[in-house]
């Protein structure tokens, strides 16, 4: 009986094993971070996806990365985790009409792979890069928290468009203490969606941040030459329902 | 259900609703979310919990029998629930049951989600407070409501949220008022054919009370309603412009002197009770500001008084105020719970309230003239009593702190003795009250106060009192008092002491029971009709939370919070002597009867 037992479960393990592509990381995280987030589509490891980031974070509050995709098409999300942050997922990006770039900076509590995953119609391309930390930025307090001004400028924003010879660059600043929670005695506080939209309404892209991003975090996004912007209306809330409200002219 | 059909009709019918529930408690169902109608007949649905007061009426009264006089022997813990945190303070609130989750609010603007049958956490939401919050008397939240698929509650930094009961997600989120004024927010909201109802607090600080209704699916304001005379009420319409909707009070000036109006107190805190038959909102309303009454001679209309609101149209219909010109902080706070009763053969459609001043009044809720009124507290000196033809106080000389402009300094007037002390007969832990025994229990305390006046001005944010206090036990062997009180006649049924003051909320049953909790950590199960105590259990911090009781899957459950804090530890006085031992918490206890 035994033997039968174990016989199957040994013709079984592989299956499951052979549907997680080897991680070129070699994360021990890879496979929870594989199940959590990216099993229900095909997975493939593809190096259009690129993830910039220092080798080292000088300050773990503020990490800087950028994610950058060339030659894929359709891409519905851009998914970034970090395999070792007590809270991996960082973010979620829906490019839309916006090219398929995106930067701000984000905290990191230990040494990590930094992943970007792009959802298109044949399943995830995963790009990453290990970045080595000191540690603790997620279970710091965020600076705000000790200024007591967080309350008084919450949810402004500023920001400006720049015309760039490839596309057109828009870089904004939303003050916010991106508290993740897990400081103790600091309830979780993050902004959860950004929209970005025209004078019509229609909505241009959308980002979804989650607790590791960065405090009063600077978003850089791209849209194309072609794509007329004569306004750019940025709108969005936080998880206790703070709501931004900004319009940027060129 | 033999037993249902042998006995009266009124239990017949009970258990008619009893079989309706449990044939619709599939998820299909529940799936549609809280209704007006859950919400109008939550009295009569002892499956669920829907509103605060267990029905509009907040008689706090459950047709539940299976933990009676013979059964609440075996009543055991089920499971307990941690807050966590170190935010252990004040933990006040009533919980809410509904599809299976608990929903219970605690201090620091938290809420929890719990399945009821488990006790196991199902989300959390802790709202971000800013450092300047300015709240009177503890960082307590005294629950929440429910509306559709929505569970909203108030903030300390004056913010109504409205969370998705599923995911605790914040759906939407409306500021009811400044924060750095004063405002707060620690009642628990009711909901009326769709319109969430709220007041708001910070009656320390100079703000002025008001009703506010607001659509309960998207947090939109729909009237206002100023509760101090020669403010404006006004209705908001679909588009969001402001319509004036008449002043509050007759005329400006004509119950203040001067400009004191603007800054007149009156802060609705505690929330409201609504009655169908008339179709009346009642919200009690704060003391005047600033508590020296020397600076505002005159009634103060609308402070310390019930008012009779339609829902509708957001107008006063009645007011009847318990403490004209009030001088020492008896504010008419407290909740007026509608109930009939039988006189002459004929039905009168009244409503009692249980004042911070010492009084019990029972009103004809349909105007608000007196049917009478008399002392649930025997030692009450400040007055003779209440007169049945003006309804005002027979207020005894000497009783009010002098006027300090009268000292030779100008700096602080003559002080009087007074029982009860500010902090009430009763404060804003609800009564109940019991068809079936027709008498009312009040959470009651025993105490005075010595009080005296000072010079004050009105500074935006700051406490905005001209008195001070000193509050004083009158008896060396309790100061808390459960009273059982007989509307008809005004008369003391029965009465259990307690040593620390009584600040939780009462629940009645149809099991011929009584709960409510002490601070010395118990909550206690007493005989309805006699006083006498048949259970307690010591759940490890101060109950000062308001218990409730539903059934699931054919048992029984009670829950009540527990975790001490609120008003007393720290205005306490002198009473600190009886309280400064008692350790705080934050957790729900549940229980039921103990199987076999």
């Amino acid at each position: 009986m035994w033997r039968i037992y174990r016989l199957g479960l040994m013709a079984l393990l592989p299956m499951n094993v052979l549907a997680i592509p080897v991680d070129p990381l070699n994360s021990v995280q890879w496979t929870t971070m594989y199940n959590r987030f990216l099993k229900d589509y095909p997975v493939q490891f593809d190096s259009r996806v690129q993830v910039l980031a220092p080798e080292q974070a000088e300050n773990s509050m503020q990490v800087p990365l950028a994610v950058k995709v060339e030659g894929l098409q359709t891409i519905e999300e851009i998914l970034i985790f970090a395999d070792f942050n007590p809270l991996p997922k960082v973010l979620t990006f829906y490019p839309q009409q916006a090219l398929p770039f995106i930067g701000f900076r984000i905290k990191l509590q230990q040494a990590s792979p930094i992943r970007a995953a792009v959802r298109t119609a044949d399943g995830w391309h995963v790009g990453g890069k290990w970045v080595d930390a000191a540690g603790g930025g997620c279970t710091l307090p965020s600076a705000a928290r000790n200024s007591g001004v967080w309350e008084s400028q919450l949810g402004q924003v500023q920001g400006r468009i720049w015309q760039q010879p490839s596309a057109q660059r828009v870089r904004f600043r939303v003050i916010h203490p991106m508290d993740t929670g897990l400081a103790s005695g600091i309830p979780k506080f993050h902004l959860e969606e950004i929209n970005l939209q025209d004078a019509t309404g229609k909505t241009l892209a959308q980002i979804k941040p989650a607790e590791p991003v960065s405090e009063n975090p600077i978003f850089s996004i791209e849209f194309p030459k072609n794509l007329p912007l004569p306004t750019l209306h940025i709108s969005g809330r936080d998880n206790n329902a703070n709501k931004i409200k900004a319009e940027l002219i060129p | 259900m033999n037993h249902y059909f042998k006995s009266t009709p009124l239990k017949a019918q009970i258990a008619s609703i009893l079989m309706a529930c449990a044939l619709s408690s599939t998820p299909t169902v529940f799936a549609k979310g809280v209704t007006d109608a859950d919400i109008q007949n939550d009295t009569t649905t002892p499956g669920d919990v829907v509103s605060y007061g267990m029905g509009l009426r907040a008689q706090r009264h459950s047709p539940l029998d299976k933990i009676n006089k013979d059964t609440v022997k075996h009543l055991v813990p089920a499971w307990a629930f941690s807050y966590g945190d170190e935010k252990q303070r004040g933990q006040e609130a009533q919980p809410l049951v509904y599809n299976g989750k608990i929903f219970v609010t605690a201090s620091y603007s938290r809420m929890f989600a719990v399945d009821a049958k488990t006790g196991q956490e199902l989300w959390q939401y802790d709202h971000r407070l800013p450092d300047g919050i300015l709240p009177c008397c503890d960082v307590v939240n005294r629950g929440a409501a429910l509306y559709d698929n929505l569970v909203i509650f108030g903030t300390l930094d004056a913010q109504l949220v409205a969370l998705d009961q599923d995911t605790g997600k914040v759906v939407w989120k409306e500021k009811a008022d400044d924060y750095k004024a004063g405002y707060s927010y620690t009642a628990a909201p009711i909901i009326v054919n769709g319109k969430v109802i709220t007041g708001v607090a910070g009656g320390e600080f100079g703000i002025v009370g008001r009703v506010d209704a607001r659509d309960a699916k998207t947090g939109k304001l729909v009237w206002t309603r100023p509760v101090i005379e020669g403010h404006m009420g006004y209705m908001v319409d679909k588009d969001g412009n402001k319509k004036d909707n008449g002043m509050t009070g007759d005329a400006i000036g004509k119950t203040w002197p001067g400009d004191m109006w603007k800054y007149g107190g009156g802060a609705t805190w505690l929330g409201g009770t609504y009655d169908a038959d008339t179709n009346l909102l009642f919200f009690g309303t704060g003391n005047p500001a600033p508590w020296n009454s020397h600076t505002r001679p005159g009634d103060n209309l609308y402070t310390a008084s019930t008012l009779a609101i339609n829902p509708d149209t957001g107008k006063i219909v009645w007011h009847y105020q318990t403490s004209p010109n009030d001088s020492w902080d008896f504010d008419g706070v407290n909740e007026f719970i509608p109930f009939d009763f039988e006189k002459d053969g004929k039905t009168i459609k009244a409503g009692a309230k249980a004042d911070r001043n010492g009084f019990f009044y029972v009103l004809d809720r349909t105007n608000g003239k007196l049917l009478s009124a008399s002392k649930f507290l025997p030692d009450l000196n400040w007055a003779e009593g209440i007169d049945l033809k003006t309804g005002r106080p027979i207020e005894k000389a000497g009783m009010r702190p002098g006027n300090p402009s009268d000292a030779k300094d100008g700096k602080k007037g003559t002080s009087a003795f007074t029982i009860p002390s500010f902090l009430g007969g009763k404060n804003w832990m609800p009564m109940a009250y019991s068809p079936d025994t027709g008498y009312f229990y009040v959470p009651s305390n025993d105490w005075g106060m010595d009080i005296w006046n000072e010079p004050v001005t009105y500074k935006k944010g700051a406490a905005y009192l001209g008195a001070g206090f000193t509050i004083k036990p009158i008896h060396d062997d309790h100061i808390g008092v459960l009273r059982a009180i007989d509307p008809t006649n005004g008369k003391i049924v029965w009465e259990q002491k307690n040593v620390a003051p009584l600040w939780g909320g009462v629940l009645s049953t149809a099991g011929g029971l009584v709960f409510t909790g002490t601070p010395e950590g118990y909550l206690k199960a007493f005989d309805a009709k006699t006083g006498e105590e048949l259970w307690k259990f010591q759940t490890g911090s101060g109950v000062v939370g308001v218990p409730v009781t539903w059934e699931q899957d054919g048992e029984q459950f009670v829950a009540v919070p527990s975790g001490w804090g609120g008003a007393v530890p720290l205005w306490g006085g002198d009473v600190a002597k009886k309280i400064n031992h008692l350790n705080q918490g934050g957790s729900l206890w549940v229980f039921k009867l103990h199987a076999n």
